[in-house]
């Protein structure tokens, strides 16, 4: 069997098994939910008769605990679902409001049934495959040794009552282990609609979602400004400010020489001019890393293709923004298009890079591929980087870098209108 | 008298060591990190050590650290320390055991050969040498309640003149008044800062050292 071939059986194994886990998991919860509709409806018998409105509160927070046991479960198969709730009162009055005004509490209630009944059923049926590949699969071996009534297939329905029959169940094994292997896995989504449908926030708590996350991106964007600016003192301070530091005390040694012995002034003269020149040269390169006149003369278009021709690995760029987005963005994007160029060159070993940058209506969109191993770990400085300056503007960073490449970074930065 | 320089800029070692050695003095060693510095101040026993602040691995206070080390292992010891800029934690760390030899200068003073030639000998000499910089940082942070509040501007820029490690001479020259009036508020000055009769150097250094301690506690 070739390498790939391998590999690929390899995959399609791992993903039955994992879909299996997460099903087992999903009927953990889907009886558990079958068993809070109980609690909930024997609560709210209760409370007719008054006694159950204390324990609302206690199977409202009972719940949630399970809802928020489900959310965590749909974040590991890929529906990344926020806990929407808000604090839940002690007052049993308030609590009943509570019950009316927040949408969460609703969705909850809506969602047990859903999951309990639908979820368990097929949760349980899919789970049915690889039971069986075993069960089914060595029925010769064990049918005789039941009851009469025990010897059956299919969970029940066909009673086996010869060894043909035995013999044709077992036959039946490698069409379990098909089932198992190739409709198992896409079980996994449709038997946990109800909690992607009703766990997530209701639409109109998006709002203050939205307020939660800007406060977070706020913060990082006023992180971002402290990091760059430490990084703008040492810049300074190092490098320009030491240099003009090496001009005094050169003048100094040179005035101290010119009594004495103009010649080697004059030599020291010499070395006080070159430490000048490089004050300013750092001076230019701390002004450009600040906002790049490029960037401010010739638009992203000019800034990026001049990154493209100083990029030791060939870039070939295609920028269709127009109108021009604020001078912030445009900025960021430049950063973060040099930052990913610096790290492909540094790291990925690629011999041609791809950058895209389009505006569409008010987003901007950049796109970095290279053709290199991939691989690429959001733990070195760049990438963070990256991630930290387009948060700071409130836009989303994809970046997908599979061992043996290619690597992709995928930028979205609202620009406003 | 016997230097031994420490920084990690080749430009600025090279710099320093061409001026000292033209005033004729014998710099015994130019070294670039706080490791190599100990031992040079091992094996050369200098009477001043001139230290950069910011030295590797981290670039932050090993010239600090590095001086108080050696002054602690070489007591008697001159330390005149140089800095891009002014830190004064970094001078109230700096004379945290004493006052008596030592300096806090910016770079750029180096320039001024004769200024810093005068600095460096009165730091040898058991004095001590302030950067103005870091006089006038020190008096703008000042609390309320502080004993120095209760001095008169005069008085304070007396002080402040004094801290840098000037005589009476030359603070009477400095701010343009005479020898005697210079005499009048420094009496003035440890009268109110408590200073008892004393030693006079002593004294001095005490009215300076109050003077750091009071930005030290804020």
């Amino acid at each position: 069997m070739s390498r790939t071939a391998r590999t690929r059986v390899w995959t399609v194994l791992r993903d039955a098994l994992v879909a299996t886990k997460w099903l087992a998991a999903g009927l953990g919860t889907g009886l558990a939910a079958l068993a809070a509709c109980a609690l909930v409806l024997g609560v709210a018998a209760l409370s007719l008769v008054g006694v159950g409105l204390l324990l609302i509160r206690p199977a409202l927070l009972a719940v949630r605990g399970l809802a928020d046991l489900e959310r965590r479960r749909l974040a590991r198969i890929g529906h990344d679902t926020p806990s929407p709730y808000a604090e839940l009162p002690h007052a049993p009055l308030e609590v009943l409001r509570a019950l009316r005004d927040d949408p969460a509490n609703r969705r909850d209630l809506a969602w047990l049934p859903l999951h309990g009944l639908y979820g368990s059923i097929l949760a349980s049926l899919a789970l049915q495959a690889p039971v069986n590949i075993l069960r089914e699969g060595s029925f010769p071996l064990w049918w005789t040794a039941v009851p009469p009534v025990e010897s059956n297939a299919l969970n029940g329905f066909v009673h086996i009552g010869s060894w043909t029959g035995a013999w044709l169940v077992a036959a039946s094994a490698p069409l379990w282990a098909a089932l198992w292997l190739f409709v198992v896995p896409r079980l996994v989504t449709p038997q946990a609609l109800p909690g992607i449908r009703l766990l997530p926030p209701h639409p109109d708590i998006d709002l203050s979602e939205r307020v939660a996350r800007l406060t977070a991106t706020r913060a990082a964007a006023l992180d971002a400004h402290a990091v760059e600016l430490r990084r703008i003192e040492r810049a300074l301070h190092d490098g320009a400010q030491n240099r003009l530091v090496g001009v005094a005390v050169l003048v100094g040694a040179a005035r101290q020489a010119l009594h004495r012995d103009p010649a080697q002034a004059d030599a020291i003269l010499e070395r006080v001019q070159t430490s000048a020149e490089d004050a300013l040269a750092e001076l230019r390169t701390v002004a450009r890393s600040i906002l790049p006149p490029v960037l401010e003369n010739r638009g992203l278009t000019g800034a990026l293709s001049a990154l493209a021709a100083d990029s030791p690995v060939p870039c070939r760029t295609t920028v269709d923004v127009a109108p021009r987005c604020p001078a912030s963005v445009e900025s960021t994007a430049y950063f973060a298009v040099a930052e990913a160029l610096t790290n492909a060159a540094k790291h990925s070993r690629a011999t041609a890079i791809e950058v895209t940058v389009r505006r569409a209506a008010d987003r901007l969109r950049v796109t970095i591929t290279d053709n290199g191993r991939g691989g690429a770990a959001e733990t070195g400085s760049g990438l963070v980087g990256i991630r930290r300056r387009v948060d700071a503007h409130d836009g989303t960073t994809t970046i997908t870098s599979p061992t043996g490449g290619p690597t992709t970074i995928d930028l979205e930065l609202p620009c406003g209108s | 008298m016997r230097i031994v320089i420490a920084e990690d800029d080749a430009l600025l070692r090279e710099g320093l060591a061409l001026v000292l050695r033209g005033e004729g003095f014998d710099v015994a060693a130019a070294v670039d990190g706080p490791e190599p510095f100990a031992a040079a101040v091992d094996e050369h026993r200098p009477d001043v050590a001139v230290v950069d602040v910011r030295m590797p691995p981290t670039h932050t206070d090993e010239g600090i650290r590095a001086a108080v080390a050696a002054r602690r292992a070489h007591p008697g010891l001159a330390v005149l320390v140089l800095s891009a800029y002014v830190e004064q934690s970094f001078a109230t760390d700096l004379l945290a055991d004493g006052a008596k030899r030592v300096g806090y200068l910016l770079k750029e003073r180096v320039g001024r050969v004769d200024t810093f030639v005068a600095a460096l000998r009165r730091v040898a000499g058991g004095g001590t040498a302030i950067d103005p910089e870091v006089v006038a940082q020190l008096f703008a942070q000042r609390r309320a309640d502080d004993p120095l509040e209760r001095l008169s501007p005069r008085e304070r820029e007396v002080l402040a003149v004094m801290a840098e490690g000037l005589g009476n001479n030359a603070i009477a020259k400095r701010l343009y008044i005479s020898d005697n009036a210079v005499h009048k508020h420094i009496r003035s000055i440890f009268s109110k800062l408590d200073l008892t009769p004393d030693d006079e150097t002593d004294r001095r250094v005490a009215a300076v050292l109050r003077y750091l301690e009071g930005t030290a506690t804020t």
